[in-house]
């Protein structure tokens, strides 16, 4: 694919905008009604994905060129895929989230990759991670927690903790809780420990094509090799990876799994049990790639046909992803089996969910506007009157906390996992 | 041709240096613009691009950047939710800025026992709507959807929907606006010009409402609108829409108080008697021919097939060939929406009970498929909220709406057989969507109080085959051919045309129009307000004797 792919979907764009805003038949205040946290910071048409559909026509026909500009307007953009939701209410035939990824593999085969991006990409070469952070400390979390080490052993889960889990030492208690669940569950598992690399997901949100693949081989070799069938992992960000991507680039078929599908499955067939009250009024945030982009892979490679004429389908018919059938009830199933927990939802949930401003290297090249996003959502989870706002991603964690703790806010910021832990 | 960088540099004192770009792609994503292909030179998607794109927070922000347009000669074209070609500056090598008004985007006060909220030009239809039925109120969302802005459609368009039944336009429900003339001057319209508040649409004085939109409204020709009042209408249902289901058909169940119904008929006529009868009975919270938008031979296969989730555009086909689809979608040929609404369940039986009187005199009928659960809820959700308007663009990419002829039912039913003949005929090459030559749609009312409609063809193509883009231009002039042959008024795809058109060509056919001194007025009022000319013709006016014979002119 590259962006010339997308000319069609960008003379097809109507401008209409919906692209700015959450789901009109959801929107129920005006404070919490918009679904593009790009636009709103940015504010000219072109930080929207319309906007961008609109520059990649521009670029394309050679009417502009690539200015500071508009390497802010592609790449200020949490590729949250609001935008593609919202888009796909009225249409078949537009990909706006897809489209604005090859905008910006363009932008990055030119050479205009924002230098935050190139230096977590140099991150990932060197140390197969996108913190910066020395590959030789990645399994430093379990070092005592005696779990299964895949290099040597075989095991048919492995549980990836990904890269925020495994460095962020504010962060690593997340994934030692994890590992404690399953092992509590029975569940046969190991972990790479020092040897786990990066999904690789993230890159590929920036615009890159290459690490990704590479993750996916080194990744999928690994596991082969350990016999491992099932991945399961406490991020959205490599579920996301595993799920959608591997088998894209390197035609993966493993299963994959979120914690929280996991537990929730043990919760449910009675190998977990959740008995200890934990009196909190929660509010859960849907990570975007557990959310809306969380839905199941389906290959295809077809072509674009017209029936009635000129009505716009595919032959094969093209997959739908536009939020439908995304990751949703599986976090909510688990949060309300815990004894004392009230769930209340955010306005902007499930498909609609504001973006915790942590995605498409947002987080990295444009920390203000990152932490603005984040700050957005804090307040819709306060407007809830929830005592915290819970997660199932470390990225969103992150972004949240520094938020709560930068605005002074009393909101307390959990992982799912870490409530789960309290009520076993 | 660019701004000159004094004018640039006096524009970022007003408003903040990030809030104004000359960013060449910037400016493209606003010369970028439904409805261009079909007018520009080689088909380009873009219109003419602005020299820079300015985004004002204020009235007075805006007032300054007006002026400072004045000293530099530079036309003024605000935009707020934007949308069509003549959103953008219309002429090339014009230098124009826009005014993006997104910034503006507050609802600035909400009367609950006067019913009426003033607004911001960002403020939308659904934001406005979502807050006004936490008070049992609501109101008109125009027919383009409730993403539009509430300003726009007031001030400067139409703004008929489908409660315009009930409600009337929005154009009708202005109780007021704040307008920066394109002098720089800023005017209050309505009580609130004597600071009597925003509760009355006429304040002392002639009608400055009526001097400021006209019928059709300036579409940012006439300067810029940066607040109004608008009407609120009474809501009887739930203080929240609780919506249920999965995208992109999503559902609002239908409270006991409300029933929703896709009403056939068999003829033109019949339909024509029924509206009559559900007018002087004044029934109809809601009054819509909506799903026809899909051509009455695909619309039951479109629309059953979209509230599925998990099905797609493929599935339509299979669907349209189904012999149970198909009666079904016989049966709703000729068919539109009604949402009926009471305060109690005896108001709403005894609606009902009128309704099937009216059914039965008329020989209409509910449609039954369309009022079973699913699709009711479904045509509640959308009806109510309009955020499925977009489905106009569903086919292909690219709708333009043909004929929109307004009149008494009595009268749509003549021109209606003629507008589906010719759309019918402009299919046949398959290079617009064959989905029937009836694409009717339109809304109940575009006249305040109601009795009073027109609808628009849905000419679906795609924007993306230039093919496909000349038949929908071809269909345009046929439709426009047709009218003239017919003595019928032209419909939208005139105005549309009319914004590639040079000047002296837009003149000559004004001065065609049947009330030409309408236009003689309005170069009166624009002489008065925009002395340096910094609107465009979207405000229609007329040069002094232009198209008259010495001796008529001479004789005024
Ligand atoms: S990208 Fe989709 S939602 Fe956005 S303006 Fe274009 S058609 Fe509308
Ligand atoms: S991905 Fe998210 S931030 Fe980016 S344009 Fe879409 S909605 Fe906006």
């Amino acid at each position: 694919m590259s962006i010339e792919d997308f000319r069609a979907d960008a003379m097809r764009c109507s401008r209409c905008a919906y692209c700015k805003w959450m789901p009109l038949d959801l929107m129920k205040s005006w404070r919490f009604s918009k679904g593009c946290p790009s636009i709103e910071y940015g504010n000219f048409h072109s930080y929207s994905a319309g906007g961008r559909l609109i520059t990649a026509l521009s670029l394309m026909d050679g009417r502009s060129t690539v200015t500071d500009k508009v390497r802010d307007t592609v790449f200020m953009c949490n590729m949250c895929g609001s935008c593609d939701v919202s888009c796909k209410i009225c249409r078949y035939d537009m990909e706006p989230l897809q489209a604005m990824r090859e905008l910006r593999v363009k932008l990055v085969e030119e050479g205009h990759l924002p230098a935050a991006l190139a230096k977590c990409v140099e991150s990932l070469k060197t140390n197969h991670n996108m913190l910066g952070a020395p590959k030789e400390r990645r399994g430093d979390w379990a070092k005592t927690l005696g779990i299964k080490d895949l290099s040597r052993e075989k095991a048919k889960v492995v549980f990836h903790a990904g890269c925020r889990y495994s460095f962020d030492g504010e962060q690593s208690g997340v994934a030692r809780t994890a590992v404690a669940i399953l092992k509590k569950a029975g569940v046969d598992f190991g972990i790479f420990g020092a040897t786990e690399s990066c999904c690789g997901g993230r890159s590929y949100g920036m615009g890159l094509n290459d690490p990704v693949k590479h993750c996916a081989e080194t990744n999928l070799a690994k596991w082969h090799a350990a016999g491992v069938e099932t991945v399961v992992t406490p991020c959205a960000d490599c579920y996301y990876a595993f799920k959608r991507l591997y088998p894209q680039v390197a035609g993966s078929q493993i299963k994959v799994l979120h914690m929280v599908e996991l537990v929730e499955q043990l919760v449910r067939d009675g190998q977990l049990k959740l008995t200890k009250p934990v009196t909190m009024k929660v509010t859960y945030h849907d990570p975007c790639h557990l959310g809306r982009q969380g839905e199941d892979y389906v290959p295809w490679n077809g072509k674009e046909k017209k029936i009635f004429g000129q009505a716009v389908c595919y032959d094969p018919p093209r997959p739908r992803y536009n939020g439908a059938f995304g990751v949703y009830e599986a976090p909510r199933s688990l949060l309300q089996s815990i004894p004392g927990v009230e769930l209340v939802e955010m306005e902007r949930n499930r498909e609609a969910a504001w973006c915790c401003g942590a995605g498409g290297g947002a987080r990295e090249a444009y920390p203000k506007f990152s932490q603005w996003t984040a700050g957005e959502r804090i307040e819709e989870a306060e407007a809830t009157g929830a005592d915290a706002l819970v997660s199932a991603c470390p990225w969103c964690e992150k972004n949240f906390s520094d938020s709560v703790r930068h605005g002074g806010h009393k909101l307390k910021v959990f992982d799912i996992l870490q409530l789960v832990e309290q009520a076993l | 041709m660019e701004i000159s960088r004094d004018a640039y540099r006096a524009i970022e004192d007003i408003v903040g240096p990030e809030f104004v770009t000359d960013d060449p792609a910037l400016l493209d994503s606003y010369a970028f613009q439904y409805l261009a292909e079909l007018i520009r030179p080689e088909h380009s998607h873009f219109m003419p691009r602005p020299w820079a794109v300015v985004m004002p927070r204020t009235t007075k922000e805006v007032q300054a950047v007006t002026r400072l347009a004045n000293k530099y000669k530079i036309k003024i074209k605000p935009i707020s939710t934007g949308w069509y070609h003549w959103a953008a500056p219309l002429k090339d090598n014009e230098p124009t800025l826009q005014l993006d008004l997104r910034r503006m985007n507050r609802i600035l006060d909400f009367d609950e026992k006067n019913r009426f909220a003033v607004v911001e030009p960002y403020v939308i239809c659904a934001q406005l709507q979502a807050e006004v039925m936490k008070h049992g109120l609501n109101i008109n969302i125009t027919g383009a959807g409730s993403s539009c802005s509430i300003v726009a459609s007031a001030c400067a368009y139409f703004g008929a929907g489908p409660s315009s039944f009930s409600m009337g336009n929005n154009s009708d429900n202005l109780l007021g606006q704040e307008w920066v003339t394109p002098a720089g001057e800023i005017v209050r319209t309505g009580s609130v010009s004597s600071g009597a508040g925003w509760f009355c649409s006429e304040g002392p004085g002639p009608s400055v409402r009526g001097i400021t939109r006209g019928y059709l409204g300036s579409r940012g020709g006439l300067g810029t609108y940066t607040k109004c009042a608008i009407k609120l209408a009474d809501w009887p249902g739930p203080a929240s829409l609780e919506v249920k289901g999965r995208p992109p058909g999503y559902r609002l169940p239908v409270p006991e108080n409300f029933r929703v119904y896709t009403i056939g008929a068999p003829d033109w006529d019949s339909f024509a008697e029924c509206y009559y009868g559900i007018y002087d009975n004044t029934l109809g919270y809601i009054f819509h021919r909506q799903f026809n938008l899909a051509g009455a031979d695909l619309a039951t296969a479109l629309w059953l097939t979209y509230i599925d989730p998990t099905k797609t555009l493929n599935d339509v086909e299979t669907a349209a060939a189904d012999p149970e689809i198909k009666a079904i979608n016989e049966k709703a040929r000729i068919s539109f929406q009604l949402i009926l609404a009471a305060h109690s369940s005896d108001g709403i039986e005894l609606q009902d009970k009128i309704l099937d009187e009216i059914l039965t005199a008329t020989g209409c009928y509910k449609v039954e498929r369309y009022c079973d659960k699913d699709m009711a809820e479904f045509t509640n959700m959308y009806l109510q909220r309009m955020g499925h308007k977009h489905c106009n663009f569903i086919w292909a990419g690219g709708y333009m709406g043909s004929w929109m002829q307004a009149g008494k039912p009595d009268w749509v039913k003549t021109y209606v057989p003629t507008a589906i003949e010719t759309f019918k005929n402009d299919q046949d090459s398959g290079l617009l969507v064959q989905c029937g030559g009836d694409a009717l749609m339109g809304c109940g009312s575009t006249l305040a109080g109601g009795g009073y409609y027109g609808f628009e063809q849905f000419v679906s193509y795609d924007p993306a085959d230039i093919k496909s883009v000349k038949a929908c231009v071809k269909h345009m002039e046929d439709a426009v051919v047709t009218c003239r042959e017919k003595g019928i008024p032209y419909g939208k795809e005139y105005l549309y045309l009319q914004v590639a058109w040079p000047d002296e060509a837009v003149w000559n056919a004004l001065a065609r129009a049947p009330q030409t001194f309408v236009f003689d007025f309005q170069r009166k009022i624009k002489e008065a307000f925009d002395p340096n000319g910094l609107g465009d013709r979207n405000y229609p006016w007329l040069p002094e004797g232009w198209g008259k014979s010495a001796a008529s002119a001479q004789k005024e």
